[in-house]
């Protein structure tokens, strides 16, 4: 038993000593329990703020009731103006289909001029998407049906009454209101007035059937909602290219950070005297590292999509120079991360431990497993600071919405200008540091 | 050749080189004798240009040399202390690396790839993986690796450390062999063997201070004996070591004493007496001085203590 303890307590000597270890027993899991949480509602505030674009086209009051419903879901960001402008101005649908095309918004509501119309009896509503992400699709489809169908029959009643007294005037109406309100309290009990009250402003109760099957069946012929994919319609298959990029990228990741931590293995065995005695700079041995990662990368990638193509049907040709400029970027950026884990960690051991801890977190806060709309503010700040965000920006730009190479030069530039300043803080690290002493 | 001036290294507080100043004639084969710690890896990469020196200056050929300088550098042959190779490739391939970074190619690389081979007496395993070799084999590897293009100075950092007897001969006679054919070599060792048996001139560093330096000679005539006499220590011998100190300072080891002789003593003083005791000869022999004395004499301690 005394053997036991005396092992037991070099091995927990050694595990409070190994500072990567620690980080991914507690800092790991911590970051992405808090992320998850945040995710799935786990922390109580439930996912957050997916913009929702609503274009009004009309006077309609269940225009307005809906869009006010909508606000009211703390999961949707409603944005009803073009903040973009100089002067707040109501978004146009030509607007709204521009900036889903690009990408930077996802869904939006249209209230048409016909919303509602004296022909018939019903509202005709408009749903533009860009579905990009599968989870983010569903959640704001769930979540525009949910407020919808129960907040439009509201709205229908007061439309209901304003038809009932143009055509048999507000007397008649009145009068068949208080009967329609005795019957009710004589059936079902309550207080008359009260339920007169509610039947004339077109309040239902709130335990009304609006949200049961039979009710739903009923609205579905009131409620007609056109949807509209505007980009990627053409994609064959959907649901693998959504989420090759974030995947690609994290396996990218952890093969090139792997890579680029080989210098602690090369300086160990004294590879780096014999080297920079002979006629080597350091600047050739760093170029050559970055030149097989970038090498590595690029292969990495052009298998994975490959494989995809082949087995999920994936399409990579329609736009294919377009793929190799985002793959190459991505790659650099994925270089130029593994080089700077080198470049600040004092060892081997500590540069594996920081990298998972920064793949997974910057993964996960990138919006590889799941769409950053759902996530906290901050976060969706903080993940636009990640080269994981940008390079499923860029993938699913080429692959998703087939843009032009002008499209792509933004996030190209991005993730360009993220290597190159890694770069530069690497190689300057490098050379004040002690990997090659 | 090589001559360094006031050379002087300190890792934060520590000093790791104070002052060292010699010069080397082309073609001299110098060692670098001292313990662990005594400052001999910090030479080497300060004279390799791994390393700034915080004082001092180094000239190569009479020109102040510059690690910047890739002419420099591609004049030098560096064996690390450490098996400097990749593993995951073959002796060939390792060779052929080493040898395209210092400019071979073509039938000129082809001939040295294979001469360093043979050197290296892995002919037969050329096309196995590193990973797979021996210390010796990879000890062998590693010298021949730094001499690929035949440099004019060889700086070799205690080559044979952890290496078989058998390996060991095959480095210094590669070593002498490049010597042979003028190249101008720094060996730094901790053996005083390896240091006696190869250079032509030693120098003997100790806490980063270069205490003497000369041939063998002219080290080993500082002390103040010319022989001394090992004593086998056994039960024939033991009851007399008081007879032995009247003589000399006598050291005792695990299975002998050493008695160095005072100044002026004759032997054969010492003989008699060991005869009126019965001492027979055959525990008795006379041997000449070592460096090991030479370090004991200068330092107060042994060169294996450190």
């Amino acid at each position: 038993m005394r053997t036991i303890f005396i092992l037991l307590e070099g091995e927990v000597r050694r595990f409070l000593r190994d500072k990567s270890g620690l980080s991914l027993t507690f800092l790991v899991p911590i970051v992405l329990i808090y992320i998850f949480g945040h995710v799935f509602g786990v922390s109580g505030d439930g996912p957050s703020g997916i913009p929702l674009a609503v274009v009004s086209e009309t006077n309609a009051p269940v225009a307005a009731t809906i869009t006010a419903a909508l606000q009211k879901e703390k999961a949707l960001r409603i944005i009803t103006t073009d903040t973009q402008a100089k002067e707040s101005k109501p978004l146009s649908e030509a607007q709204v289909r521009e900036r889903l095309r690009a990408g930077s918004l996802r869904f939006a509501l249209i209230f048409p001029p016909d919303t509602e119309s004296d022909d018939r009896f019903g509202v005709r509503l408009k749903f533009l998407e860009n579905p990009r992400n599968e989870i983010e699709t569903q959640t704001v489809r769930g979540l525009l049906e949910k407020t919808i169908f129960t907040s439009a029959p509201q709205a229908f009643l007061a439309s209901l009454q304003k038809r009932a007294s143009k055509a048999i005037g507000q007397p008649n109406l009145d009068q068949f209101n208080h009967s329609l309100a005795e019957a009710i309290t004589k059936a079902f009990g309550g207080d008359a007035n009260e339920t007169y009250a509610r039947i004339s402003k077109g309040t239902l109760p709130t335990n009304t059937g609006a949200s049961s099957t039979s009710g739903n069946s009923f609205l579905d012929k009131l409620i007609k909602i056109d949807s509209e994919q505007v980009t990627g319609a053409q994609v064959k298959s959907p649901m693998a290219t959504r989420s090759v990029g974030g995947w690609a990228m994290m396996f990218l990741l952890f093969s090139l950070s792997g890579a680029a931590t080989s210098l602690f293995d090369e300086k160990k065995v004294g590879l780096y005297q014999r080297l920079l005695s002979a006629p080597v700079r350091r600047t050739h041995i760093l170029w050559s590292k970055y030149l097989f990662g970038m090498l590595v990368g690029l292969v990495q990638l052009g298998a994975l999509f490959t494989a995809g193509h082949f087995l999920f049907g994936i399409d990579i040709t329609t736009n294919l120079g377009n793929l190799i400029l985002i793959c190459f970027a991505a790659s650099s950026a994925c270089v130029a991360f593994g080089m700077l884990l080198a470049a600040i960690a004092p060892t081997s051991t500590a540069a594996n431990g920081m990298g998972t801890f920064l793949i997974l977190t910057m993964s996960a806060i990138g919006g590889a497993w799941f769409p950053t709309s759902l996530m906290p503010e901050f976060i969706q700040h903080l993940s636009k600071l990640t080269i994981v965000y940008w390079s499923i920006e860029g993938f699913l730009q080429v692959l998703w919405a087939n843009c032009t190479t002008l499209e792509l030069l933004p996030t190209l530039g991005i993730l360009l200008g993220i290597a190159a300043v890694v770069n530069i803080f690497s190689i300057w690290r490098f050379n004040h540091g002690q990997i090659f002493e | 050749m090589l001559t360094v001036q006031d050379l002087t290294k300190h890792y934060g507080p520590r000093i790791a080189l104070a002052d060292v100043s010699f010069s080397l004639e082309p073609g001299e084969f110098f060692g670098l004798l001292g313990p662990n710690g005594a400052g001999k890896t910090t030479f080497m990469s300060l004279v390799a240009g791994l390393r700034p020196a915080d004082a001092g200056e180094i000239f190569f050929n009479g020109e102040r040399f510059s690690p910047e300088r890739i002419e420099q550098r591609a004049q030098l042959g560096y064996v690390p202390q450490d098996l400097a190779l990749y593993v995951d490739l073959t002796a060939e391939e390792n060779l052929r690396l080493f040898g395209q970074l210092y400019g071979l190619s073509g039938a000129l690389l082809r001939e040295r790839v294979a001469e360093g081979l043979r050197a290296a007496q892995l002919e037969k395993r050329r096309a196995e993986q590193v990973r797979k070799f021996s210390g010796g084999m990879r000890r062998r590897l590693n010298l021949v690796a730094a001499v690929m293009h035949h440099p004019k100075l060889l700086l070799c950092d205690e080559p044979t450390v952890g290496v078989d007897p058998q390996s060991r001969n095959a480095i210094f006679e590669f070593v002498e062999k490049l010597h042979a054919a003028g190249t101008t070599v720094v060996y730094s060792t901790h053996y005083m063997e390896e240091a006696t048996r190869l250079c032509s001139r030693i120098g003997i560093l100790d806490h980063g201070k270069l205490l003497a330096i000369g041939t063998l000679d002219e080290l080993l005539a500082e002390l103040p004996f010319t022989e001394q006499i090992r004593i086998a220590r056994n039960d024939a011998t033991s009851p007399h070591e008081a007879i032995f100190q009247q003589f000399g300072q006598v050291s005792t080891g695990d299975d002998a004493y050493i008695l160095q002789p005072r100044a002026g003593l004759h032997l054969s003083e010492f003989f008699a007496a060991m005869e009126r005791v019965d001492v027979p000869y055959r525990h008795l022999t006379v041997t000449r001085p070592s460096l090991e004395n030479v370090f004991l004499h200068r330092t107060g301690k042994s060169l294996r203590d450190g």
